[in-house]
């Protein structure tokens, strides 16, 4: 029985669209029963991340029949009347193992090469064999495609370096310094970005966060969800000497931090490397105080050139991870019909 | 196995350490993203012979080889290629190879100048102080090559990170902070060696010249390099000066060891 895919994801589909399709988890598995009694499959899966809703089935009737069925009962459980422009798309073997290999690796994903999708998809796939919706094939090439997945982790660099601009800085921080657990990290301006570096940060083992807002409330709301302390604007500079890392992503029209000012500050820290992520547009720092000696500056163009950089080299490892999936799709197709007859009608990828 | 003689067994560790240069130039143009562990394995290899020539040399000799230029050339390389080996057991810190090569190469195909190796009469043992005092010296300046070393690569982060080159993240070269720990450590440790083989002159002068002091070029161009790195050390500790500026320190005053050392060690008649 082939395995085929059907499915939208951010290729083929806006959010518009992608959002009528979606599948809250609570009737997934009543909505496999209804695949596996109508017929259309013996086995089912179904995925649904923000980016993709997919159906992953081995069904009994050729693949080409399986997909169109499969689409109808897509249009039908999700009341979907609208003219479709290619928004669907279905696969069948061996293309559907290998957009199966493919999603599980991130080489699908909105974001190249992302760890996230693999959780959703074992989330997805264990939701399935818990209510018994799965059997030898789908357990067989999920399984696979899991495996797959690690192996192209550890033996390409597709999922190397960071690609956001939280996780580029806390990568400019162990490159700076030895161990993060000592560094005390400042928050000026109580941004949402600025609260996602700091929180990749403390992950990473940052010691502690110090918050300052022009808004001293917005500032004590966020030192209490990073379990940090707020301190007020005009006192931020008091807390310098104590500071390694600091995050500015205040609205000023101006420079909150200058040369002159940082100058004092740094002999008062005894010169001790300092990290300045400025994420604010108009910019927080001026420019000149990357001319100090330890003091290293990175604005929100200097930190997303860094994340396009790791893109850009994850790309480059695109050809090698697809001729892995494509040796680990040949076994996984010869040991199926070594011991079953062929169901498929062939080599097919339609829209 | 008679040609496998000093000579040879260091100019095998020498064509260790050209190779060793080539992957190092291979490994720099790939941005520091290779795992250096082929480095590392091309100096270990080095060191074996190395030292093997530092053996046999010792054995003919029945003391330590610290005798003539080629011999204390031979003794600082090897001091350093050792305390890398020992660095590079830490994979962050195996990169030091790659900076480390050039230098080890550069002063291995000096010391193989044949100028170099004059071999007069068989030393005379004295009771294996002279043997300390210059083991404990070139060991010193063994740990500050090394140091000069950090330096080198601390300079290099340190300029990708502030003019933001790619590099300073995608290389897999450690933290500057650790580097300027490794560099910190390597002088302290080279500066008391320098101390030790230092307070030994007084006695040795004693036994040669009978005085406690001399005008001796070497003895006075030594009390200089001791005072450069004291000072290097406590502009760091007393009054922090750490960063870039310590890092060219540490290279800076190397590069005058190895500039005047053979130099100086021609005029000095003590050190003949």
């Amino acid at each position: 029985m082939p395995i085929v895919v059907i499915g939208l994801s951010h290729h083929s589909s806006p959010v518009t669209v992608r959002e009528r399709f979606a599948f809250a988890e609570t009737i997934i598995p009543a909505a496999l029963q209804r695949i596996r009694e109508s017929g259309i499959a013996d086995e089912a899966v179904i995925l649904s991340t923000c980016n993709r809703v997919e159906i992953y089935a081995s069904s009994p009737l050729q693949d080409r029949q399986a997909a169109a069925a499969l689409q109808q009962f897509l249009l039908d459980h999700q009341k979907y009347s609208e003219p479709l422009n290619g928004e669907i798309y279905t696969l069948g073997e061996p293309n559907s193992l290998e957009h199966l290999f493919k999603v599980a690796a991130g080489l699908d994903s909105m974001v190249l090469g992302e760890t996230e999708i693999l959780g959703q998809l074992k989330k997805a796939y264990d939701l399935a064999l818990k209510h018994k919706h799965t059997g030898s094939r789908l357990n067989k090439a999920f399984q696979r495609a899991f495996n797959v997945a690690k192996q192209i982790r550890t033996e390409t660099n597709i999922q190397r370096g960071s690609v956001s601009v939280g996780s580029v800085a806390v990568e400019l921080a162990e490159k700076i310094f030895t161990s993060l657990s000592e560094r005390q990290v400042m928050v000026i301006g109580a941004g949402e970005t600025s609260e996602k570096t700091a929180r990749a940060l403390l992950s990473r083992g940052a010691h502690s966060i110090i918050v300052s807002n022009r808004s001293h409330e917005r500032a004590l709301a966020l030192a209490a969800e990073l379990e940090g302390r707020a301190v007020h604007f005009d006192d931020w500079a008091d807390e310098f000497p104590k500071i390694d890392i600091v995050i500015s992503s205040t609205a000023a029209p101006h420079y909150v931090l200058d040369r002159a000012k940082l100058e004092p500050l740094m002999k008062l820290r005894k010169n001790r490397s300092l990290l300045l992520i400025d994420i604010a547009v108009p910019r927080d720092i001026e420019p000149e105080v990357n001319f100090l000696e330890n003091v290293y500056l990175y604005n929100i163009d200097d930190l997303q050139a860094i994340a396009d950089g790791y893109l850009q080299q994850r790309r480059e490892e695109i050809r090698g991870c697809e001729k892995i999936i494509c040796e680990k799709v040949k076994g996984l197709l010869q040991i199926s019909t070594s011991r079953a007859e062929p169901h498929s009608d062939g080599q097919f990828a339609f829209e | 196995m008679s040609w496998l003689t000093d000579k040879f067994s260091f100019a095998v560790a020498v064509l260790f350490y050209g190779i060793s240069v080539v992957y190092s130039v291979f490994l720099w143009r790939r941005g520091f993203r290779e795992d250096s562990r082929v480095n590392y394995c091309l100096l270990l290899a080095a060191a074996v012979f190395h030292t093997t020539a530092m053996i046999k040399r010792g054995f003919s000799l029945e003391r330590c080889p610290v005798n003539n230029l080629f011999e204390a050339t031979m003794f600082v390389t090897w001091t350093m290629v050792m305390a890398y080996l020992v660095f590079g057991i830490w994979s962050k810190i195996r990169f030091l190879g790659a900076f480390a090569s050039p230098i080890l190469f550069a002063i291995g195909v000096f010391a193989l100048m044949p100028s170099l190796d004059v071999r007069g009469t068989k030393p005379e043992f004295t009771g294996g102080l002279v043997s300390l005092h210059a083991t404990l010296i070139l060991l010193s300046y063994g740990a500050f090559g090394l140091s000069s070393i950090a330096g080198i690569m601390y300079v290099t982060q340190e300029h990708d990170l502030k003019f933001h080159k790619l590099r300073a993240v995608f290389s897999r070269l450690p933290p500057i902070e650790r580097m300027e720990k490794v560099m910190n450590g390597l002088l302290i440790a080279g500066f008391i060696l320098l101390s030790g083989g230092l307070l030994l002159s007084p006695i040795l002068l004693k036994q040669k010249y009978d005085v406690y002091f001399n005008s001796d070029p070497k003895l006075i161009w030594s009390m200089v390099v001791w005072v450069v790195y004291l000072m290097l050390l406590v502009m760091r500790g007393r009054f922090g000066q750490g960063g870039r500026r310590f890092a060219w320190g540490a290279i800076g005053s190397f590069a005058f060891v190895l500039l005047t050392f053979w130099g100086v060690n021609l005029l000095s008649p003590a050190h003949q």
